[in-house]
């Protein structure tokens, strides 16, 4: 029993299969244009941008900046103006509608050093964050409350009323002892060496991305 | 969604664990084709069989189509994938001699392990070549050291070299496709029928 019919269709079977990829083929000339997201997906960044894990705040800053932590990198994110008037030791001025300028690149985009990105407040400095996380940069870090948080906490820490917990005390005994370390309440020459500081050149060496290399062939 | 492993849909372990599945199922096919035959594989360049040119050169368009199909559908992120890094006259010396050494022994590397697995004589020889041309490579490194890092053009692909969207390229390269199986097929009937 021979299918005549089947038997024909199949005496046709490569003629048919090579257009059917030649078809597949054709459709992908002819699919119509559209807007890929490189890097993060929406859904990584929308889980990156409501996880609070990026902010630092200032009493841990405090910490790490006294304890000489060399793996963090503080960028100021105002304008150069501002950032000569006052900063964090040893911060980098990187303004905020430069964050994207090439030269910047290697400080951002690298894997060595915990960014710890600030501006007057932690709108500017999330903003950077956003972009730059969008970007599929690593190891970033928003400065909670920016410069103004800094001075409201550290600089000029409020006083601990008497029904407070020891902690509290305990937290502005540290802060009272940070903003001495900061050059709070030392006048004169001190200060002025202080404010005379040269930020510190951070050398970040590029490495370059390592692939693994598969095995191929037939 | 895609690739799976980077994405974190699979753990790193599950790496070896496909290599292994895919190579035992990549193995068998080229066994059950018959490509563990040397006189199948040299019939390409005798041009009394075209199974391998016609295999290969099946599999590798009706991937890329099916790659770049579920990447426009979102399942897979085409700029994840791995491109090999091209070293141009690495590659070009490297595939020549591999050229002749197909030729002249009627296997591919992978093919070859597959002969030696059902026990073919002439397939120990080959891959045995293999091991003394590895051996004379690794020993000879310091002089091809400058061949085989140079004239490096990074992890580009045709795409980058002609500047032509990859859905034009897979097109044409579909045509070509087809048009080698057409001509192949008509170089097969001219040739005396060889029988093995």
């Amino acid at each position: 029993m021979i299918n005549r019919n089947l038997a024909k269709i199949l005496a046709k079977r490569y003629i048919i299969l090579a257009s059917l990829l030649l078809i597949a083929a054709l459709g992908l000339v002819l699919l119509p244009a559209y807007q890929k997201n490189e890097h993060v997906t929406a859904e990584d960044l929308l889980a990156k941008v409501v996880n609070p894990e990026r902010y630092v705040t200032s009493d841990d800053l405090a910490h790490k900046i006294i304890a000489k932590d060399p793996s963090i990198l503080l960028i100021d994110l105002r304008d150069e103006e501002e950032y000569a008037d006052y900063t964090l030791a040893g911060a980098l001025n990187i303004p905020f509608d430069a964050i994207l300028n090439a030269d910047y690149e290697a400080y951002l985009n690298q894997g060595q050093y915990d960014v710890v990105l600030f501006s007057n407040d932690d709108f500017k400095a999330d903003q950077a964050w956003l972009i730059l996380t969008r970007l599929d940069y690593k190891n970033l870090h928003v400065l909670k409350g920016g410069i103004n948080g800094w001075y409201n906490t550290i600089l000029n820490p409020p006083e601990p009323t008497e029904n407070m917990a020891k902690e509290a005390f305990e937290r502005y005994d540290f802060r009272k002892a940070a903003a001495m370390y900061f050059g709070v309440g030392i006048k004169a020459q001190d200060n002025e060496q202080q404010l005379n500081r040269t930020p510190k050149k951070v050398v970040v060496p590029v490495m370059k991305k390592k692939k693994r290399k598969p095995e191929g062939g037939c | 969604m895609g690739p799976l492993i980077p994405n974190g849909i699979l753990t790193n372990e599950w790496n070896i664990i496909i290599a292994v599945l895919i190579g035992l199922a990549f193995g068998f096919i080229l066994e059950a084709s018959g490509f563990s035959s040397s006189r199948k594989l040299a019939g390409v360049f005798y041009g009394y069989d075209f199974a391998v040119l016609k295999v290969f050169f099946t599999a590798a368009v009706v991937s890329v189509i099916g790659l770049y199909y579920m990447d426009y559908l979102g399942w897979i992120d085409m700029g994840m994938l791995y491109v090999h890094p091209t070293y141009l006259w690495a590659a070009i010396i490297g595939g020549a001699i591999m050229g002749v050494g197909f030729v002249a022994g009627g296997f591919c590397p992978g093919t070859s392990l597959c002969a030696v697995a059902i026990g073919k004589l002439d397939a120990w020889v080959y891959v045995f070549g293999i091991m003394l041309g590895v051996f004379i490579f690794s020993e000879a490194y310091s002089v091809l050291e400058g061949l085989y890092n140079g004239s490096f053009l990074g992890n580009i692909t045709l795409v980058d070299s002609f500047d032509i969207p990859a859905n034009y390229i897979i097109f044409g390269v579909t045509i070509i496709a087809l048009v080698a199986f057409f001509v192949s097929d008509i170089v097969r009937k001219r040739i005396k029928k060889v029988f093995y």
